[in-house]
């Protein structure tokens, strides 16, 4: 080569595409993005539709123990709970209370009750039930702490099963009927869809760009080769064959 | 300058005054304006980007712009510059490698101040004409007559595997066709001249459908 002098372009970097050569390409792009995002908000939408209106209320039962413990104070809540709750029947009855009129296994996959235990409050649980309208939510919540702690002392008193529980337990927190739940999870659903939408629609636009054959324009031309254009000469019918 | 002997898929690229003609001028003076312009190789990532119709385009462009050039076919391999123009190919660039004779003695005029050199009859071992010192040497001698020089040359691969090619003269214009070239093509043939050391002077953007440009220019 005649001409030595390295050109600023020539000297560029090329492995690396800019923030501002990333946008233009995926600016190029937006229908097939817009479409992505527009399609998973749509599945979302649906999702939440047959998943039907979902509504979460929460109840805090708090345990004390009525001896000394020799154990930390979240074993104590793991066995209380265990002790407590073991079996079918008590889950039947917390049912029965709520007024809930479908099955058992259905009440079941809606409750999660887990044991904790702060240096404050000490050992307890929380019963979440998930339910499809905000109000039977409360209620099956509620109505299966209250028989928690009913149970507690019972079991307390009478010392039955061979008179292992020794505690007391209070209701601290009532579950009260959420507001909106539905139309949160529904929103959070679109958020998702979104954020994927522009992730998958970003990603298909870098790779179906750099493996079309069409070129829009010089710029297009530019971004891509990061190099000058030094002219564009529009098609014309009869071209030659190489 | 007889428009009507030349064949009608060339026509165009010699009509003065259309807008396809303005297109190779504005290329013609952004060519110029670099300062490596004399003898330009003109490739492509692959066959059909039209390097020759831009190569004879921009000829023509020049030569109205009152610029006299020259378009060499050496490309030995697939020849195209005698059949754009539907003329025989006696005699051409591999006549002067084998005689005495200047380049410019084995070409025509095409229009006033254009002048074209076909590959003449290509030899059974073309890689070593294109190889040899000599080509260099006699393309180069168009250059007392002619003020730009265009080589209408192989494939970039070819032209990477050729140390004339691809040093031998000023740099290399580089066609790619906006609707034929693959992007990651262009873009990995953009790559191999410059880390091969070659002048790549520019790119021409070729065959761009009509629309796509008014489209561009919006977006920008």
């Amino acid at each position: 080569m005649r001409s030595t002098s390295p050109r600023s372009w020539q000297a560029e970097r090329r492995d690396d595409l800019s923030l501002y050569e990333t946008a233009y390409l995926l600016w190029g792009r937006r229908r097939l993005i817009g479409g992505v995002v527009a399609a998973l908000v749509l599945v979302a939408g649906g999702v939440a539709l047959i998943l039907g209106p979902s509504y979460s209320a929460q109840a805090v039962v708090g345990i004390t123990p009525r001896e000394e413990i020799g154990e930390d104070p979240q074993t104590f809540a793991d066995e209380v709970l265990l002790f407590v709750t073991k079996g079918d029947e008590f889950k039947r009855e917390a049912a029965r209370r709520a007024g809930w009129e479908g099955s058992l296994q259905e009440f079941k996959e809606r409750l999660t009750v887990s044991s904790f235990a702060t240096q404050e409050g000490g050992p307890g649980i929380t019963v979440r039930f998930e339910g499809t309208d905000p109000v039977e939510a409360a209620r099956a919540a509620n109505a299966y702490a209250r028989h928690f702690v009913e149970r507690v002392d019972e079991l307390s008193e009478s010392r039955l099963a061979g008179g292992s529980l020794a505690a007391d337990a209070q209701l601290r927190q009532e579950a009260v009927p959420p507001e909106r739940g539905h139309v949160l999870r529904f929103l959070a659903y679109a958020a998702a869809a979104i954020g994927m939408g522009f992730l998958i629609g970003g990603f298909a636009a870098l790779i179906l760009e750099s493996r079309t054959n069409l070129w829009r324009d010089a710029r297009d031309a530019e971004m891509t080769l990061r190099a000058p254009v030094l002219g564009v000469i529009p098609d014309y019918s009869a071209e030659e064959p190489r | 300058m007889n428009l009507g002997a030349l064949k009608g898929s060339v026509r165009p690229l010699f009509e003065a005054g259309s807008p396809l003609r303005r297109r190779f001028e504005e290329l013609a003076e952004n060519l110029l304006s670099r300062e490596s312009s004399g003898c330009v190789v003109v490739t492509g990532p692959e066959r059909g980007a039209g390097c020759t119709s831009v190569c004879l385009g921009l000829g023509a462009a020049l030569a109205s712009m009152g610029r006299r050039a020259a378009v060499v076919d050496c490309n030995l391999a697939e020849p195209q510059l005698h059949r754009m123009l539907g003329e025989p190919n006696f005699v051409g660039l591999t006549s002067a490698l084998a005689g005495e004779k200047p380049l410019e003695h084995y070409g025509h005029e095409a229009v006033p101040g254009l002048l074209v050199v076909p590959t003449g009859p290509v030899p059974a071992d073309p890689d070593s004409q294109i190889e040899s010192q000599r080509f260099v040497e006699v393309v180069s001698g168009l250059r007392e007559s002619r003020e730009v020089v265009l080589l209408d040359a192989p494939v970039a691969a070819g032209v990477l595997d050729s140390a004339a090619l691809s040093h031998g003269f000023d740099g290399v214009l580089l066609v790619v066709h906006a609707t034929r070239t693959a992007k990651r093509l262009a873009r990995e043939t953009t790559d191999s001249l410059l880390e091969a050391g070659v002048n790549l002077i520019g790119v021409v953007l070729n065959g761009v459908p009509e629309g796509a440009e008014r489209r561009g220019e919006g977006r920008a």
